[in-house]
């Protein structure tokens, strides 16, 4: 098996704007999921009661459908819906959006349950709101410990953004994909692009590990 | 804006064997990928260095790449690497085995290494021998902790099976973009590929959330 490497060298800047736009899906639609579930997860906990039954349909929902299913269908259908047009990577962004917060929504109510109510009903005694409660005493140790399992979803999230090739989002995989299609060299192409989402990921997962050992403490009580 | 719902009645036997299809993979793929997930995580755990570090590696690089590009890759270089010409649905199967081993491995891993030490060496004061302690004391333990998760993985490998569409297997996300593409009926078909989706993964969901209520660990 032979590897020429000259189809990557030709090819460098084509697939190059696909790591950019790799990075900047998994960025945006990364942030958006995390402030959208802190949001959902507030809401379920805190919010009014008939709140409750929609949103824990909407997370199971998500638990249930393929990111590729949500994606497709985002792109595709929701235009016919609601009469908007959108440019594949603005679809793929509310896609993963959208699926991405019902895992992140989850990731917080966890965080802040794993609080001793202890300390819920001492703040609540000492006469803080429910409000200055939470913001005060509830996520700030919360935060810090739900900081692996965020880590594991940015990576899911980098993950999830090559699926958006099935919509033409020009991000790795599908320039990737293009480029070998072109040139028929699948081998060297694909090869290379296992390596770049190789050093992509596994920085992430571990420096989030490192950051949390780093701060760990500061979530225990 | 007329929407036909009767087409997905009209190929609803298609969509039944797309179904199978996703089944029948997510079956195979665990079905390989539990002994396998085993293998690698004892490797990694009692083999020597050089053969750790292989198993380490190989859990490593399978937990760092999107599923999607394992599949194209799989499509593409297995056939050149094995010599074998394999249909997309044994390659869809490959790729997802070697991913979900790796998953499984972790799983695997985790699960013997949060069994305390010191039950291992009680059991060898006892007299067993390592394999006798693995067998007796921890495996039986440690199954209590990794159930939940596997099942979850399943979960998981059930929606991943989705992603081997893309070589053109014929399952149920496959078979509802052909029928979108034959009949033009786009919102009616992708809206029932993902309530059919919605439909069997809702209940595998909350089968699992029981099942992680009722053998919860405590310790």
């Amino acid at each position: 098996m032979e590897f020429d490497l000259a189809v990557i060298g030709d090819n460098w800047r084509f697939l190059a704007y696909g790591v950019w736009i790799t990075i900047l899906l998994s960025a945006v639609s990364g942030f958006a999921s995390l402030a959208a579930g802190l949001f959902i997860a507030l809401l379920r906990l805190y919010g009014p009661r008939w709140l409750r039954v929609p949103i824990v349909l909407y997370i199971d929902s998500m638990r249930a459908i393929p990111v590729l299913v949500v994606l497709v269908w985002t792109f595709f259908a929701l235009p016919i819906v609601a009469g908007v047009t959108m440019s594949p990577f603005t679809a793929a962004l509310i896609g993963l959006t959208i699926h991405l917060a019902a895992y992140a929504a989850e990731i917080v109510r966890a965080g802040i349950e794993s609080v001793r109510p202890g300390q819920t009903r001492a703040a609540l005694a000492l006469g803080m709101s429910r409000a200055q409660v939470v913001r005060r005493i509830l996520l700030p140790q919360a935060i810090v410990r739900m900081l692996p399992a965020f880590g594991s979803l940015l990576s899911i999230t980098i993950k999830d953004t090559a699926i958006a090739s099935v919509i033409a989002v020009p991000e790795l995989m599908r320039q990737s994909e293009t480029v070998a299609g072109q040139s028929f060299q699948p081998i060297e192409v694909f090869s290379f692009a296992m390596l770049l989402y190789f050093l992509m990921l596994f920085p992430v997962t571990r420096g989030v590990d490192r950051f949390y050992r780093r701060v760990a403490h500061l979530g225990r009580s | 804006m007329t929407l036909d719902w009767s087409v997905v009645w009209q190929h609803r036997d298609a969509l039944i064997a797309g179904t199978a299809t996703t089944f029948l993979l997510t079956i195979a793929t665990m079905a390989i990928a539990v002994p396998c997930g085993i293998l690698v995580a004892v490797l990694r755990l009692y083999a020597w260095r050089p053969v750790r570090a292989l198993a380490t590696g190989y859990v490593e690089l399978f937990r760092n790449l999107p599923l999607i590009l394992v599949v194209y890759w799989a499509f593409y270089v297995l056939p050149i690497l094995t010599g074998l010409g394999l249909s997309p649905l044994a390659t869809g199967l490959a790729a997802l085995s070697l991913n979900v081993t790796a998953y499984n491995a972790e799983t695997f891993r985790a699960g013997i290494n949060s069994i305390r030490r010191g039950q291992v060496e009680a059991a060898m004061a006892l007299g067993m021998t390592r394999a006798q302690a693995l067998r007796r004391v921890i495996v039986p333990q440690a199954l209590r902790r990794i159930l939940p998760v596997l099942a979850s993985t399943w979960v998981s490998l059930f929606k991943d099976t989705s992603l081997v569409s893309v070589i053109a297997v014929t399952e149920l996300a496959y078979v509802s973009m052909q029928v979108r593409a034959q009949t033009f009926r786009v919102l009616e078909m992708l809206t029932a590929m993902a309530v059919l989706y919605w439909l069997l993964g809702y209940p595998q969901a909350k089968l699992v959330d029981w099942m992680q209520r009722r053998i919860r660990v405590t310790e």
